[in-house]
């Protein structure tokens, strides 16, 4: 049987522009390259800028995530300043960045998810689907259309949430160095936890159960799409000094095995991405790479994030793992499950958080800048681990890394030709039909790529172009 | 093929340089919303971030457009950099189709072009110097008027009320510059809540403090829109109530001309 090469392009109801490669034999995948198609080079465009504007500008990096580059690049700048935020302007930040993961894991379970295993309205032109595998009985077919219509109005509530204490979303004003800017009143508090109690209802009684409505009918997904196994998280609603971890310490679990996370063992390969610089592997502080569109042996503009020189997977999945809140097995379907069950795990914290919250002036001083400084902000973020490291020179940044989620989770191969995280989840997989190969955008699409997010930039001195970018 | 309905114009919504967060504002408008888009007020064909189809599908409904009464949305800059290649949003019979492609071939036929988000409007973001993807704006690439609805992102009342203008009365008031006079016809500075304190020099030095942001890089004497009167998300808030100042997001020139966005040097 002749093998057959079969490319995706675009994978839509993703953030960012994709295409998956895979040739396939005997009705398997043998082979796959996942394609980030986006470079707009934000680390380069943030050299020469005020520190304090990383915070705002880093936001744009992605549209649905904003929030976590806010709390990413606000973690570097307090690194890099000594600054230690109180544990009150911690929650509150915190309470922002909830929000964002309870937007983001409704919006990709019900618009982004859902449309792969419910017939959609076919007489909507936007809903008309590529495949035919739909299973679903008619009358739960028929609702869970009513609930994808009836998350939008969750989903806009979480950014409501957000807006409240951070001005607007997408791209809050809210979350800065110290904490955040506002003092939490109590009619806010009020209007958050009514909102927030209504979020909750909607997760608990409606959410988790479609997830495992499509579970039921589509069984074979929690055999597919597995990949390496291996997880890894930064850590999010942890080591509060007072209240310890509410969620995941950074922890990561490879050969069976929990462990802790050192992040000098991150490491970033380029060999088979759109960039040149040298080395060709690097710690995230000593990079400075080019785009390179043309280079020989490059199919992507997303790198290959490493730790220990090996990819991990990280999102949803690998903190329910890690916090031993969810353990049933790696594969695509229970990425979606981990992920509406972590939306519950999260209103359960905000909650927490909220019952924590004291009265408080202003967290907000007039900060002043290091002449020199380095800083390092690492954190768990709706997809997945994000780091931002930056350098600080007379004032201004001098350099800027951003590592986002989807360039572990859609890494491409590393200098060794190791295929990336989700390469090797599409590997192996059963075609049905490789005419409608239907399983290759439900495996992608649990994982919740961002190629917004995976944009990454480096140069030396002001004219120096580089960037790499992925969506988180 | 689908049969589309004759009495409503086609819509395409593209998404380019930039960071897709404006189809994500678009999801939280609410009366009107996403579900009117979809269900009553035109045939919304195709969107990156929502389209049930994907691949080929997706594109032949992006193409099959062609020829049709359709109104043309556009998110994110034009990277024209290595001849477009730094943003492909698909491709068409094996060959990658970039943003600038895509939007030449549907910009010279839609019946009305809406750039929608700062990195449309002016490169924006996308742009932001020393400009690694070479982005323009969207129309420097489609060489025809387009209407411009700036913010970084755009306000989901910006986008609906537009659209919703041009279905029923074909056009709206626009400004020298292509705005919608109804949502970009004041400065923020003019209908400022905090405008008292800065009539009476009374200035915040720090964030967190509610009384005037000019000092610390408030923009709003410059940027042209209605957020301290209709605000956002649910009308709740807006970056000035935060304490903060306005960045200028919805201002020609975002980012580079807006910075630095907060600065502590008051003097």
């Amino acid at each position: 049987m002749p093998s057959t090469r079969v490319t995706l392009n675009p994978v839509t109801r993703i953030s960012g522009f994709m295409a998956i490669h895979v040739t396939i034999e005997h009705h398997q995948v043998t082979a796959a390259q996942t394609e980030g198609m986006l470079f707009r080079g934000f680390e380069q465009m943030l050299i020469g800028r005020q520190p304090w504007d990383a915070v705002y500008f880093t936001q744009r990096i992605c549209g649905i995530c904003s929030a976590a580059h806010s709390t990413a690049s606000t973690l570097a700048l307090e690194n890099a300043m000594n600054l230690t935020p109180s544990e009150q302007g911690r929650y509150l930040r915190d309470i922002i960045h909830g929000c964002e993961f309870l937007q983001n894991h409704i919006r990709h379970f019900y618009q982004y998810t859902v449309p792969d295993y419910v017939r959609m309205p076919q007489e909507v032109p936007l809903f008309q689907s590529s495949y035919g595998d739909f299973r679903l009985p008619t009358a739960v077919n028929d609702q869970l259309i009513r609930h994808y219509f009836a998350s939008l109005p969750v989903s806009r509530a979480a950014h409501e949430m957000i807006a409240i204490l951070g001005g607007k979303a997408p791209h809050n004003h809210g979350i800065f160095v110290g904490g955040i800017t506002t003092e939490a009143t109590v009619d806010k508090i009020m209007k958050i936890r009514s909102l927030l109690a209504g979020i909750r209802l909607f997760i608990e009684t409606v959410m988790i159960a479609d997830a495992e409505t499509i579970a039921r009918y589509y069984p074979e997904y929690f055999h597919l799409g597995r990949g390496y196994g291996r997880l890894l998280s930064f850590g999010c609603f942890d080591n509060y000094p007072v209240t310890g971890t509410l969620y995941v310490d950074p922890s990561l679990y490879r050969a069976d095995r929990i462990e802790s996370f050192d992040p000098a063992r991150i490491t970033e390969e380029i060999e088979h991405s759109r960039y040149t610089g040298a080395p060709v592997a690097y710690q995230p502080l000593e990079s400075m790479t080019t785009d390179a569109i043309d280079k020989p042996a490059a199919y992507s503009w997303i790198k290959a994030a490493r730790y220990q020189g090996q990819p991990f997977e990280t999102g949803p999945l690998a903190r329910q793992w890690l916090s031993g809140a969810y353990r049933r097995g790696i594969s695509a379907m229970d990425r979606t499950i981990a992920r509406v069950r972590e939306a519950l795990t999260i209103a359960r914290i905000i909650e927490n958080l909220l019952d924590r919250l004291e009265p408080a002036d202003t967290m907000q001083t007039a900060y002043s800048l290091p002449q020199q400084a380095t800083g390092q902000g690492l954190i768990d973020t709706t997809r997945g681990a994000l780091g931002h490291w930056l350098k600080i020179a007379d004032e201004k940044l001098s350099f800027y890394q951003v590592i986002t989620p989807s360039v572990w989770n859609l890494s491409s191969q590393g200098n060794d030709g190791q295929p990336g995280t989700g390469e090797a989840a599409l590997i192996g997989t059963p075609i049905q039909d490789p005419t409608q190969p239907v399983e290759l955008g439900r495996i992608i699409r649990s994982f919740d790529p961002c190629v917004s997010c995976a944009t990454h930039v480096f140069m030396p001195g002001r004219k120096a172009p580089v960037t790499e970018v992925i969506v988180p | 093929m689908t049969t589309l309905t004759q009495a409503k114009p086609n819509l395409l919504w593209l998404e380019l340089t930039g960071c897709s967060g404006n189809i994500i504002s678009l999801l939280d408008g609410a009366h009107p919303g996403f579900i009117d888009l979809v269900t009553s007020l035109v045939n919304f064909r195709y969107n990156n971030s929502l389209s049930a189809g994907e691949s080929s599908d997706a594109m032949d409904q992006l193409l099959a457009t062609l020829g049709t009464d359709f109104i043309l949305i556009v998110e994110g800059a034009v990277a024209t950099k290595a001849n477009g290649r730094y943003t492909v949003i698909g491709s068409v019979q094996g060959k990658p189709l970039t943003a600038l492609e895509a939007l030449r071939l549907l910009g010279a036929q839609a019946r009305h072009i809406v750039a929608v988000g700062s990195c449309a409007t002016h490169g924006g973001m996308s742009a932001a110097a020393p400009n690694p993807s070479g982005c323009i704006s969207v129309q420097q690439a489609v060489g025809r008027p387009v209407i411009q609805l700036p913010g970084c992102p755009c306000h989901p009342d910006w986008i609906l009320g537009t659209l919703t203008a041009l279905l029923e009365h074909g056009s709206l008031e626009l400004d020298e510059r292509h705005r919608p006079r109804l949502f970009y016809g004041n400065l923020i500075h003019d209908r400022c809540p905090r405008r008292s304190f800065f009539d009476q020099g009374i200035f915040a030095r720090r964030l967190g403090e509610s009384t005037c942001l000019f000092k610390l890089g408030c923009r709003g004497p410059v940027t042209r829109t209605d957020c301290p009167t209709r605000q956002w998300n649910q009308y709740v808030n807006w970056p000035v109530e935060d304490n903060t100042p306005c960045i200028g997001c919805a201002q020609f020139g975002f980012p580079d001309q807006m910075e630095p966005f907060i600065s502590y040097d008051i003097t």
